[in-house]
């Protein structure tokens, strides 16, 4: 019979009790100054952690590519003929940007534009989602240790995913675009009327502080501003798919539908230093 | 021997709350393991090792969420320690018992989040698609894994052990 004695001398519930509250009273009223000494020491706890944490996350994918090559083979034949018939559509469409690039150098050349550098960027995987229900944010398998630091922004070659908030020294907690919590500054790439995108709880988008007199429309594309953040301007945001206008507000504001799917991200891309817009010819 | 039992379950918690978990979604909420397993902890061991636990669980889930730290250490701590205590009031606790106690932590939990978090004008968005989902989650979860568990040391705990 498992028998456990489960009285604790009153002096040691005393001083747990004691250290709790004074661990709590500390970080209510100290946020800033706690900070640092809880970063310092949950580093190595967040690098214990991301062990477990990356090898389940590898089974899962795992299992995930197992099932969709090998068991749900009903919809790759379909899937197979609806790429090839994109993979045409993508061929013409390129050999036309391509002669745009030609003559976009061209031009470049003529007014003796600097050239735009290249934004230093990491690779990382996703390796899990947010712990809690509140928040709409991903875990990466980059931390403090391979560069990423809070407020990077955190992009695939299709577009804005959203900004680190915190870091440990192995994962990274990536705040999604679509999070009511996150705000980006965001253009209209069309007008280049700036405002504000934050997420909805819909898991959509909404472009805020549009002025009245802006024409923007539905289909219009909204593009990182790259004024404040860690994003250089010019990254997809998302397509406008309705635009609110309000009886005496000062501002419109617009629904997005972001250009990534937030629930397929797989691999990301965060950005160490972005880089300016280029600057004007002489 | 009973800190590395722990030790184990944090560092196994956080993994199938962040990866596994995700794919149980049902209406666009997952079932809050660390609450569960504080609340387990807390009635099964006693307050104190509630508390402890919880405030590690919430410690480590912090560091894996977009959430504040304290809020995360308050609720699961917290959560762990009332599971203590109340467990000092019982001599029988069944499944259902379990879920209902559960709920209700769930929810207090979720009010404090909501306390930080959003602005008045969405409260009542966040109570109807999060915390009460949430909480009828954790309650299902708490009461199952009660019912499978117990049969192997809690009634012995509940119904032979001195309380004190």
């Amino acid at each position: 019979m498992w028998m456990v004695n489960f009285r604790s001398p009153y002096g040691t519930r005393r001083l747990v009790l004691a250290s709790v509250l004074l661990l709590l009273v500390v970080l209510f009223l100290l946020p800033n100054q706690s900070q640092g000494l809880l970063q310092y020491i949950s580093n190595p706890l967040g690098q214990v952690i991301s062990l477990p944490l990356q090898a389940i996350s590898w089974i899962d994918n795992g299992i995930s590519e197992l099932w969709a090559g090998y068991v749900a083979l009903q919809v790759v034949r379909e899937e197979n003929e609806q790429l090839r018939r994109e993979m045409d559509l993508l061929r013409g469409q390129n050999s036309q940007l391509r002669e745009a690039a030609a003559a976009t150098e061209r031009l470049k050349s003529l007014l003796q534009f600097k050239e735009q550098a290249a934004s230093v960027m990491v690779a990382a995987q996703v390796i899990g989602r947010d712990a809690t229900n509140s928040y709409r944010s991903v875990i990466l398998n980059k931390g403090e240790s391979d560069g990423v630091k809070p407020e990077m922004g955190v992009v695939t070659p299709v577009g804005v995913v959203g900004r680190v908030v915190k870091t440990t020294g192995a994962t990274a907690v990536v705040l999604l675009v679509t999070d009511p919590n996150n705000a980006i500054a965001g253009l209209i790439q069309r007008t280049r009327d700036e405002g504000i995108v934050e997420g909805t709880h819909q898991g959509l988008a909404r472009l805020k502080y549009i002025p009245l007199l802006s024409t923007v429309r539905d289909g219009d594309r909204v593009v990182t501003s790259g004024l404040v953040g860690g994003f250089p301007r010019g990254l997809p945001i998302g397509t406008i798919r309705r635009i609110d206008r309000s009886e005496g507000a000062l501002f419109q504001s617009a629904e997005l539908m972001p250009e990534v799917d937030m629930s397929r991200l797989e691999e990301v891309l965060v950005i160490q230093d972005p880089r300016g817009e280029s600057s004007s010819a002489n | 021997m009973n800190v590395l039992i722990y030790s184990g379950l944090v560092l196994l918690l956080i993994p199938l709350q962040s990866t596994l978990l995700p794919h149980v979604i049902v209406w666009g909420v997952k079932p809050d393991a660390g609450l569960v397993a504080a609340c387990f902890i807390g009635l099964i061991a006693g307050e104190l090792r509630g508390m402890v636990v919880g405030l590690a669980i919430g410690w480590a889930m912090s560091l894996f969420s977009a959430g504040e730290l304290w809020v995360s250490l308050v609720t699961k701590g917290g959560a762990g320690f009332c599971a203590g205590m109340m467990g000092r009031h019982l001599t029988r606790v069944s499944p259902s018992l379990m879920g209902i106690g559960v709920f209700a932590m769930s929810c207090l939990s979720g009010l404090m989040e909501l306390f930080m978090l959003a602005s008045l004008s969405e409260s009542w968005w966040h109570v109807w698609s999060i915390i009460l989902p949430q909480a009828c989650f954790d309650a299902l979860v708490a009461a199952g894994s009660y019912w499978v568990f117990s049969e192997w040391f809690v009634r012995e705990r509940f119904a032979m052990s001195p309380r004190y």
